[in-house]
């Protein structure tokens, strides 16, 4: 039996194992022709909660072994009814064991289903990361090279343009830490930090992150307004994370204002309760995003920046959907875009 | 090569490609050879900037945000814009690489790519330009001088070069003869021919 069940499980088997004698005792000192052994049948719908497969089948065995020598030992009465009575229990115990075995294959080949889908699109996501990454480290690999093939050749040059070759090591320099900073960046993507959840005001948050970016915000002329409700329950997340979220969405609305003449450039950053949860948008009257690019903006390496990894927004996705929220672009009524993404709230 | 005209120019490489690192290391390379490059983020600037009419060639990016490299080297030949094409990609697959070279590509290399293998490409992209510019440079010189003769002149020059003889050519134009010799003197003169057999070539290269 230890092979079979959880050692916790112990108590409430040995109520199980109780009741099975009550049963027997009943049947086999009493004269009722072995009445009470169908209540085998909920011995073993109880025992099936704490039980494996192969121990309730043992057990459906036991049952039917207690029912027959009941049957055998029962003093006096009705041999006829006994045997019926009998037979009609043997059936019940069998019948109720079969369906529970049956059931809880079905379950279990669904939960085994269930793994092995998860387990494929894990599998298939990084698939795609890694081509990416591929793609993504070729280019400063590239330029590396490249850099390095000109700088030989600036040597070679009567008398060797020193100048020349400098300019081309520091390009590899800065490339070099550059495809080293995609590696890091893809092997948090790729094994996933760990959330640490807890509760926060989520306004101080977002206004601590809004301060660090209001220098650069200044510099290139943007009007900022900040629309946080006032009392919002508190939020249930990493706060550092959601944080992260943050920041990134603004330093996005930064970079899609400065396409547009400095009048223009206004972002929203606007906090709300909604269905029980916390909703932020960071609004910007940018450049806006084009209808064909909607599908692919939170995929990773999907970019229209230059400069850009088009990392940014796929880690938004898995940090605001690590801790139980949502995250979405709009259009706005106007020109520019919208983000926004949801995290749980206290309550 | 010894031609008058703008062929002459200095050869210049247009290199567009996304990413800054790779734009600058390939004109720091080409500048290392004594190759003029000039460089663009995407094929919109490129297009919005000025073009000379120096022997050039594309270095061209496939992958890029907005249009790809592949997407735009199918514009400019539908726009008979005749330049040739040399691929750069990150992520090349041999699919890619012979569409490219079908669409008439000089060379699909794959990043990283080995430095002579560019320098390469980009030669050979340069002459074939020159060789094309200079082609249609003396075709456009031969137009002209065509266009400056009189009609009654180009009527004389397509009679001449079937072979008629100036009597026949007097009888089928009704002029005289007189009139044909010095028309024909006159073609010969402004098409700059230095024989029947030149004016037939030259001829030839009109009708082409």
């Amino acid at each position: 039996m230890q092979m079979l069940v959880n050692k916790q499980k112990v108590p409430r088997l040995i109520v199980v194992f109780l009741i099975m004698a009550g049963i027997f005792a009943f049947d086999t000192l009493t004269q009722y022709e072995v009445a009470a052994a169908v209540f085998y049948s909920g011995v073993i719908l109880l025992a099936s909660r704490y039980l494996e497969q192969k121990g309730l089948i043992w057990l459906a065995v036991a049952c039917v072994t207690l029912t027959v020598v009941s049957f055998a030992l029962t003093p006096t009465g009705h041999r006829d009814t006994g045997l019926i009575n009998m037979m009609i229990s043997i059936a019940a115990i069998a019948i109720t064991t079969g369906l529970i075995v049956r059931m809880e294959s079905a379950l279990s080949a669904a939960q085994q289903a269930k793994d092995r889908l998860l387990r494929y699109a894990r599998v298939k996501s990084l698939e795609g990361l890694a081509s990416s990454i591929a793609h993504e480290v070729s280019q400063p690999m590239a330029a590396i090279m490249t850099s390095a093939n000109a700088g030989k050749r600036w040597l070679t040059h009567v008398p060797p343009n020193l100048e020349r070759v400098e300019t081309s090591l520091e390009r590899i320099l800065s490339d070099a830490s550059r495809a080293s900073a995609i590696i890091d960046r893809m092997r948090s993507l790729a094994t996933g930090e760990v959330t640490k959840k807890s509760e926060f005001d989520f306004n101080q948050a977002v206004l601590e992150i809004i301060n660090t970016s209001k220098p650069q915000m200044q510099k290139n002329n943007i009007v900022l307004v900040t629309d946080l409700q006032l009392d919002l329950p508190k939020a249930v997340a990493d706060r550092i994370q959601i944080q992260q979220v943050v920041g990134n969405l603004i330093l996005n609305a930064i970079d899609a204002v400065n396409k547009v003449p400095a009048h223009r450039r206004n972002i929203r950053v606007s906090s709300e309760k909604r269905d029980g949860r916390i909703l932020l948008s960071v609004q910007d009257s940018g450049v806006g995003i084009k209808a064909e690019d909607f599908p692919h903006l939170f995929e990773p390496f999907w970019t229209d920046k230059p400069e850009g990894l088009g990392i940014g927004l796929s880690i938004c996705r898995s940090i605001v959907e690590n801790n139980g929220g949502q995250i979405w672009a709009e259009h706005p009524g106007r020109k520019g875009a919208v983000f926004r993404f949801t995290v749980p709230a206290c309550e | 090569m010894h031609e008058k005209g703008t062929s002459r120019q200095e050869p210049v490489v247009y290199v567009i490609d996304d990413d800054v690192s790779v734009r600058e290391s390939i004109q720091d390379l080409l500048a290392s050879v004594g190759l003029r490059a000039k460089a663009f983020e995407s094929t919109q600037q490129f297009c919005s900037s000025h073009l000379d009419n120096s022997p050039a060639c594309l270095v061209l990016d496939v992958r890029m945000p907005g249009q790809s490299g592949m997407e735009f080297h199918r514009q400019l030949i539908d726009q008979g814009i005749n330049l040739p094409v040399v691929f750069i990609t990150g992520h090349g697959d041999i699919a890619m690489g012979i569409q490219a070279m079908k669409n008439g590509a000089i060379e699909f290399l794959t990043k990283p790519f080995r430095d002579q293998d560019l320098l390469d490409a980009i030669q050979r992209a340069i002459a074939i330009d020159s060789e094309n510019k200079r082609k249609a440079e003396s075709l456009e010189k031969i137009k002209n001088h065509w266009n400056a003769l009189s009609a009654g002149e180009q009527d004389v020059a397509r009679l001449v070069v079937e072979g008629l003889l100036n009597k026949q050519i007097a009888a089928r134009l009704g002029l005289s003869e007189i009139t044909v010799k010095v028309r024909r003197a006159n073609v010969m003169r402004k098409m700059q021919a230095k024989s029947l057999v030149d004016l037939v070539r030259l001829m030839d290269r009109l009708d082409e």
